[in-house]
């Protein structure tokens, strides 16, 4: 879980007003993946995370998140195999450095980084209950909602488990050191941690029972969502702007194949 | 007496999908270190237990808590593979593949299939020409058979070999789960080539890069990537799910749709339990 608690501008917004937004600038950059406009959409993004008091904490995210990935993208497109008739710029032995092959490895590279900081930046700033209430609100069905957040509240607790299994199996001499050895002790490993979470499973499900939560009727929520007419004429002017986007560029490519 | 609601989540399945989702992302972790990602295991065990529908939620739903709440922006593009698996392993649990032992040279005998199969495909993915329209020209089976006789035969006795002693009584789920790999290569391929340049920051790059370098398009790339590494990532999530499953007590299983209908046969139940090391 990424989310920061705060009160800066974002966290003061309404989920689906972030939600919306960040759909948008994932939609535009994903359909015209032009340099000036990922460029000034960086650039407005990192401002509005330094607005919002959450830089420090997206910067290391992005760090581990997007380096291997880009430097990966980087080498291969852009070094080793760039594409067909690419215009040399230095060559160094059998290593090409092409423009085309940069230039094709900077828009992907791009477009990871304003879409990937766009979803960053909303879930730094949204409390998962809070997205989850908020996507109820427009049709996400209860059950749907209510997995997701006990999944996210799972997952620490199932890699701790995870853990322990590795390391009692490891007490009783069970070689679970990297590559194949690791390969070899996965059903030792595993089996453990589906037997225990298969064992869960019933009390669980009487726990939901018993909270009524499959019973017919309506329900209460303890979250209140803080909404106002601005934003939700800022939430429909997104997704007008989603389809404006999605329309243009159908359209672009009817004219200009 | 039925306790499971056809048509509406029961408690059974809510209760058992977020334990799934958090399973998968648990063994992920597990498993780094090894040449596999084994993201799918808690959403094969799912469809084996619940059937193809809620499978098919829990590949979703798993991907979308990847992407909402951990930041992965790669993994939501994924989803349609996710789903696909989760159906899959559903299929495959409604008709109890999950609890058939298969006889041991039928496993030898997919293996051996399977490898053979492999090789070929990369032999004729390397060895294709283009003519001088640009269009890929792959050699004839004469030709590749008689050049690569022996890695062929290779191929056939490491898989039947491999079948055997690895697979031993899980044929059937194991034809699934390599099927099943050979799908999400097929989906796969597609997303990544267009939306990552072919890249996803994991090992198998460099597989992708290899495959470049031979003169293919990315997306080619990609696929032959999936191709090659996807099946033995699935079958291994298969395989897993299989294990436990001969290992669980009936009292266990009873509590599931698919989980109860067909008791193991005693001798795979031995011999399963016997082999986890």
């Amino acid at each position: 879980m990424i989310y920061l608690p705060g009160s800066g501008i974002l966290h003061r917004l309404h989920p689906l007003t972030k939600l919306a937004a960040a759909l948008l600038i994932v939609v535009a950059a994903s359909m015209f993946p032009s340099p000036p406009l990922l460029l000034g959409a960086l650039a407005l993004l990192l401002l509005l995370a330094l607005a919002a008091g959450v830089a420090r904490r997206l910067l290391p995210i992005m760090v581990s998140m997007f380096l291997p990935l880009i430097a990966s993208l980087f080498l291969i497109q852009g070094v080793l195999f760039p594409p067909a008739n690419a215009t040399t710029l230095v060559a160094l032995g059998p290593v090409r450095l092409t423009i085309e092959g940069l230039a094709f490895a900077g828009l992907i590279a791009g477009r990871l980084l304003v879409t990937g900081i766009a979803l960053l930046l909303t879930l730094l700033t949204t409390h998962p209950a809070d997205l989850v209430v908020g996507l109820g609100s427009i049709g996400l069905p209860r059950s749907a909602g209510y997995v997701l957040l006990v999944a996210l509240q799972l997952v620490p607790d199932m890699v701790a488990r995870a853990g322990a299994i590795l390391e009692a199996q490891q007490s009783r001499g069970l070689e679970v050191g990297r590559g194949l050895a690791r390969l070899r002790a996965l059903p030792a490993l595993v089996g453990p941690l589906l037997v225990g979470a298969l064992s869960d499973v019933e009390e669980r499900a009487m726990a939901i029972e018993a909270r009524g939560f499959l019973s017919p009727g309506p329900k209460t929520s303890l979250r209140t969502l803080q909404d106002d007419a601005v934003q939700r004429a800022a939430r429909l002017l997104f997704v007008l702007g989603v389809v404006a986007v999605v329309v243009l560029r159908v359209w672009m490519l009817r004219a200009n194949p | 007496m039925d306790t499971t609601r056809p048509r509406s989540m029961n408690s059974i399945a809510l209760a058992l999908i977020p334990l799934a989702m958090a399973i998968n992302i648990a063994i992920g972790t597990l498993a780094t270190g090894t040449p596999i990602y084994l993201d799918s295991v808690g959403t094969v065990l799912v469809g084996a237990l619940l059937g193809p529908w809620y499978g098919l939620l829990t590949g979703i739903l798993s991907n979308v808590v990847w992407t909402l709440v951990f930041g992965n922006q790669i993994a939501i593009w994924f989803t349609p593979v996710a789903a696909a698996i989760g159906f899959i392993a559903g299929v495959a649990g409604r008709s109890h593949l999950f609890y058939r032992a298969s006889p041991k040279w039928l496993s030898a005998l997919v293996g051996a299939a399977f490898l053979f199969a492999l090789t070929l495909f990369v032999l004729m993915f390397i060895a294709r020409t283009f003519d001088n329209q640009g269009n890929a020209v792959f050699p004839t089976m004469q030709t590749l058979f008689a050049e690569n006789g022996l890695i062929f035969v290779l191929a056939l006795v490491a898989g039947a070999v491999a079948g055997y002693a690895v697979l031993q009584q899980a044929g059937y789920i194991g034809t699934i789960g390599l099927a099943t790999g050979v799908l999400a290569a097929l989906i796969s391929a597609p997303i990544s080539a267009y939306l990552f340049g072919g890249v996803t920051g994991a090992g198998t790059d460099l597989l992708v890069a290899a495959f470049q370098a031979s003169g293919a398009s990315i997306i080619q790339s990609v696929f032959a990537q999936g191709v090659v590494s996807d099946p033995f990532d699935k079958l291994t999530s298969f395989m897993l799910v299989w294990l436990a499953i001969q290992s669980l007590p009936r009292r266990l299983l009873a509590r599931f749709p698919y989980g109860r209908s067909q008791p193991p046969r005693e001798a795979a139940y031995t011999e399963a339990a016997s082999s986890r090391p």
